[in-house]
């Protein structure tokens, strides 16, 4: 098979170049920079997912390979408040849940305990001071959270103009308010609180009126 | 050529195998630096999977892939390229260190073989490939691998005879 033993030999004394220094260098940086990426992608999943969440609730939308490609406004004027309904009622789910698991334990006869929607109530206790001792027995047997308050912060207001709804010849105005919304819960018998906080945003929509 | 590596040591496993595959890459390319940036996008993704050179095909295929990619981005360069591989083999020029006159004249003759036989005896001389693994690496069987080999010295005895 082999007819050219000679030549062979001859072509193996024949050395390529080698690879230029510069070339290790720039492997070594691609290797580190790989493990660098891989590392982030593992780490940052979550905050990836809750990012997206925020910016479908807002909407924008995504592609596949994760490049975030803003939605083109499509002239409607319920378009983002929809959105952030839907937003907004899965994170109310989610509370409701959470509340409903944490007061399992909660009996028909107990008083009804109100949520003080000032940032005040926070640090005032919401149950009342505690005098007699069938009151007393069950506020130590307790292990409920109750609402201790609620609080919604507008740091950003962006007029984005005027704009005709369907079929209508009245302008509208444009507002989004960008907010931080903060709920809280406290168990007076432990004095645990729970907060939850979450950013938001909402489009209104004023009527012009004529002039 | 054992060609077992650990994920530390890539350094000593490409200064073994480096040489022959920017050579391989030059058969595409009319640069080193070309090549060389081949070579790089190939090996580190090669690596990264397998963390090891134990398949050798496969890199060599990873190798071609992403060069007749790297064309493909260019449309000039592949134009170019197209027209230099119909007209004429020789402008592409793999780099070898030779150290004579006949080294240089045996450097010039392998660079005057057609692409297909050049490929398959760089894969053969200089990578120290089995005709299995250039057939898994180019796509071909190892019948074609053989004959393409076979032509490739039959030519260049041919080209170094004297006239």
């Amino acid at each position: 098979m082999n007819d050219f033993p000679e030549l062979e030999n001859e072509l193996r004394a024949l050395r390529p170049a080698r690879p230029s220094p510069v070339l290790f260098e720039r492997i070594e940086e691609a290797m580190v920079e790989n493990c660098r990426t891989s590392a982030a992608a593992d780490a940052g999943w979550l905050a990836k997912w809750f990012r997206r969440f925020a910016e479908w609730s807002r909407g924008d939308a995504s592609d596949i390979d994760g490049q975030l490609v803003r939605a083109r406004e499509r002239g409607r004027a319920s378009q983002t408040p929809y959105r952030f309904g839907i937003g907004l009622a899965a994170a109310a789910a989610a509370v409701v849940l959470l509340l409903a698991r944490i007061n399992t334990d909660q009996t028909r006869n107990e008083d009804k305990e109100i949520a003080q929607v000032a940032p005040a109530s926070e640090t005032r206790p919401v149950v009342p001071a505690l005098s007699g001792g069938r009151d007393v027995d069950r506020s130590m047997s307790s292990n409920k959270f109750i609402p201790a308050g609620a609080t919604q912060v507008v740091y950003n207001t962006r007029n984005e103009g005027l704009q005709f709804a369907d079929g209508s010849r009245e302008p509208l105005r444009r507002l989004r308010y960008q907010t931080q919304q903060t709920w809280q819960w406290r168990n007076p018998s432990t004095g645990a609180s729970l907060r939850v906080s979450y950013p938001s945003e909402e489009v209104v929509l004023i009527p012009v009126s004529g002039q | 050529m054992d060609n077992i590596a650990n994920h530390e040591n890539w350094k000593s496993c490409f200064s073994e195998i480096g040489p022959g595959l920017l050579l391989f890459a030059r058969q595409w390319t009319r640069s080193a630096s070309d090549a060389e940036d081949i070579v790089q996008e190939a090996f580190v993704k090669f690596w990264r999977r397998n963390h090891r050179i134990d398949n050798r095909a496969l890199l060599y295929a990873t190798v071609r892939s992403i060069a007749l990619d790297f064309i493909r981005r260019d449309k000039r360069r592949a134009r170019r390229e197209a027209t230099v591989f119909a007209d004429a083999d020789s402008t592409v020029e793999p780099q070898f260190e030779w150290e004579d006159e006949a080294q240089s004249a045996l450097a010039a003759a392998v660079n005057c073989l057609p692409h297909d036989q050049r490929e398959v005896l760089v894969l053969k001389i200089w990578n120290e490939l089995t005709f299995s693994e250039i057939a898994d690496a180019l796509g071909i069987s190892q019948n074609t691998a053989a004959s393409r080999y076979r032509y490739a010295l039959a030519n260049l005895k041919k080209s170094l005879q004297p006239q």
